[in-house]
């Protein structure tokens, strides 16, 4: 009898575990069932990538549909090579589309955007977005103000 | 290079160290087939440690260990524990398993090494307790036993495999007449019942003496003496009169070493 | 007073690091042959069924309890933290990738070794000292498969469950000091976490990260009740030192683990 009971003990211990593993990836996680072959890779090329990291998002219209999966330097043009993967539900994207590396929040992490062209051609699996906005970076911009006040006062 | 059938054990050559500290030295010790035998000296003096190098709990630093004819340290792991089947060993202290009744202590080398039914191992274990006088107690939990209980349940548990060879070590310490006259008894009936051997070590001089057929005095890392227990009464050597006559003074000398008691007393410390 | 010469101190030095590494040495051959070799877990099934219970189920009140607190603990002070920079709606990440990566996994080995891993220590030197180990070896049965195997599978086991129950119940509690209490929004709370929390990267690692823990602390409580002195002085030393032991041994793996996993710079 005592057995009994040690049994039911240690198996619902062992289902209270599994029952954790399962809300660790359901609820908190948000894991859902989209299997790797459900996504098509796409790539950028930025002149600077600053605080863009992998795993960042990657949105259209600000609905994420997909993440940065590496970032790479390309040794012959100088340039930063980002990889993107994309769910496949959104393949439709024209060849001049742009990407922009943008700030979520004041304090965010940077996310990746991508925004419509207009020509009939689509970008396929492997493809390259030619289109890119790279990374704001503070430095420039204070520089950019400062010259426009220059110039300002100049004229 | 098998030993003769005449001895159940063999000791030959044995040395055992611990660190550095020699505790054996070249030990030459038989134990008689179908006889009790009892291994004595004074305390520290390494009797429990021979019956460890008997079952191989311990490993020699040299030297042979023979048990039916099998020289022990010869053997892997898993044959020792097979070899393990024929010995019996009852410890100081009974070593029950705390956490199982009377009746499953008992039936435990059963389970581990045979196939037997479940009423098989029943009637075994009835038949081993009724040998020791506790079948009354086969539901019992160890911590209900008394000292000499646990040590009757643990001598039932010894020989519930029949085996061949029985050590006891130290199985007098601490009892109660009536309990140590219970446990002579039953080591010299056992011992002729079954026809085993049996090797008692002990330094309870008048217990063991009453019962063994032979007996060894062990001390100082060697074999003072051996013979029966009439011829050690008699022996020349002055270390074994001392042990045997229970000499407060002797070769084991009364004081620890120490400096000059008048300078210790009357000096500066 | 002995006066000890710098020679001899040097000695000592170098005497117990070479004793250090013969019982590293100990331990790894006991754990060898406990785990592998023939026989397997002794006492079959039931054996393993009975100290999961006493090594995991036993310990389920205080993970949770300590679980439901810390979690709480943490959303609070996030939550003071996090809205000087306006980012209250954050502190469900917070919480979460706090107790997945660390707390989670951490705490619970560390009070695993406090509870369960001294409890078999105590256990284990208490058998080794009324000699139940030499009566089991005498008897025909290898003690590392029939005590030690059972008690180590069931760590290994054991750890893993509470270190995810003790994150879940954190999340819970966290959720409700800052959901029901502070005002966060039930939904950005829930969906931040989800939105930063991953599976592969978060949980998985937690999980990894807990059987590690888990394989050290049983084996260290484990080996030291085997290999204590059979006298009652010795036990509460081992007990002692399986808690010290295993702890350091936590922090540092975890160190070692995050910088690994998470610190891709």
């Amino acid at each position: 009898m005592q057995n009994r009971t040690m049994e039911i003990g240690v198996g619902l211990f062992l289902l209270a575990g599994i029952l954790a593993l399962l809300l660790l990836a359901l609820r908190v996680s948000g894991l859902s069932p989209t299997a790797s072959t459900d996504t098509y890779k796409l790539y950028a090329n930025f002149d600077n990538i600053a605080g863009l990291t992998v795993r960042a998002k990657v949105t259209m219209a600000g609905v994420t549909i997909g993440k940065v999966t590496a970032i790479d330097l390309d040794r012959d043009n100088y340039m930063a090579r980002v990889t993107l993967q994309l769910e496949k539900a959104v393949d439709n994207l024209p060849v001049d589309s742009t990407a922009s590396i943008l700030t979520a929040g004041l304090l965010g992490e940077k996310y990746i955007g991508i925004s419509v062209g207009g020509e009939d051609a689509i970008l396929k699996d492997g493809g390259t977005i030619h289109d890119t906005q790279s990374s704001l970076v503070l430095e420039d911009l204070i520089g950019k103000f400062l010259l426009n006040t220059v110039s300002k006062d100049a004229k | 290079m098998s030993a003769d059938n005449a001895y159940a054990v063999e000791l030959k050559g044995v040395s055992f160290k611990r660190g550095t500290r020699s505790i054996f030295n070249n030990v030459d010790i038989r134990i008689p087939r179908g006889k009790v035998t009892g291994i004595m000296g004074p305390s520290g003096c390494g009797k429990t440690t021979l019956l460890r190098l008997m079952g191989m709990q311990l490993r020699p630093s040299s030297g042979e260990v023979w048990v039916n004819n099998q020289n022990l340290p010869s053997l892997s792991r898993s044959d020792l524990f097979d070899a393990r089947k024929h010995m019996g060993v009852l410890f100081q202290s009974g070593a029950l398993f705390t956490d199982l009744d009377v009746f499953e202590n008992v039936a435990f080398p059963l389970r581990v090494h045979t196939e037997l039914p479940e009423e098989m191992i029943r009637d075994i274990v009835l038949l081993k307790l009724q040998a020791v006088g506790l079948r009354g107690a086969i539901d019992l939990m160890p911590d209900e036993l008394s000292g000499g209980m646990k040590r009757r349940v643990a001598l039932a548990r010894a020989i519930a495999l029949d085996p061949q060879i029985l050590m006891y070590d130290e199985p007098f310490v601490g009892q109660d007449p009536i309990a140590m006259g219970v446990l002579v008894r039953l080591i010299r009936l056992l011992n002729d019942a079954l026809g085993i051997t049996s090797i008692v070590v002990s330094h309870d001089l008048a217990e063991t003496a009453s019962i063994a057929d032979y007996l060894y005095v062990v001390g100082d890392g060697q074999v003072l003496g051996q013979g029966t227990p009439e011829e050690l009464m008699n022996a020349d050597n002055p270390r074994i009169r001392q042990f045997m006559t229970g000499d407060p003074d002797g070769p084991v000398p009364f004081h620890f070493p120490a400096s000059d008691y008048r300078t210790d007393l009357l000096g500066k410390r | 007073m002995r006066k000890i010469s710098l020679m001899s101190r040097i000695g000592l030095f170098g005497r117990a690091g070479i004793d250090t590494v013969a019982v590293l040495g100990r331990s790894a051959v006991f754990l060898f042959h406990a785990l592998l070799g023939r026989g397997g877990i002794g006492g079959g099934f039931g054996l393993l069924i009975k100290q999961l219970h006493s090594v995991g189920v036993m310990s389920l009140v205080i993970i949770v309890v300590s679980g439901i607190f810390i979690g709480m603990v943490l959303a609070l002070q996030g939550f003071s933290i996090l809205s000087s920079y306006g980012s209250e709606q954050a502190v469900g990440q917070m919480v979460a990738l706090t107790l997945l990566r660390e707390l989670g996994p951490v705490v619970t080995a560390l009070l695993f070794a406090g509870r369960a891993g001294s409890a078999l220590t105590a256990e284990i030197g208490n058998m080794k000292s009324t000699e139940q180990l030499s009566s089991l070896e005498m008897i025909g049965v290898d003690p590392l498969k029939y005590i030690i195997a059972p008690r180590l599978w069931a760590g290994f086991i054991s750890l893993p469950v509470l270190a995810m129950i003790f994150s879940v119940v954190g999340i819970w509690g966290g959720s409700w000091v800052a959901v029901d209490w502070l005002g966060v929004y039930d939904g950005s709370y829930w969906a931040n976490m989800q939105n930063s929390v991953t599976f592969s990267g978060d949980v998985i690692n937690g999980i990894i990260k807990s059987i590690v823990f888990a394989f050290v602390v049983t084996w260290i409580a484990v080996f030291q009740g085997y290999d204590c002195e059979p006298t009652s002085e010795g036990i509460s030393r081992a007990t002692t030192k399986t808690v010290v032991y295993a702890s350091l041994a936590v922090l540092g793996l975890d160190f070692i683990l995050t910088a690994l996993m998470f610190g891709d710079f």
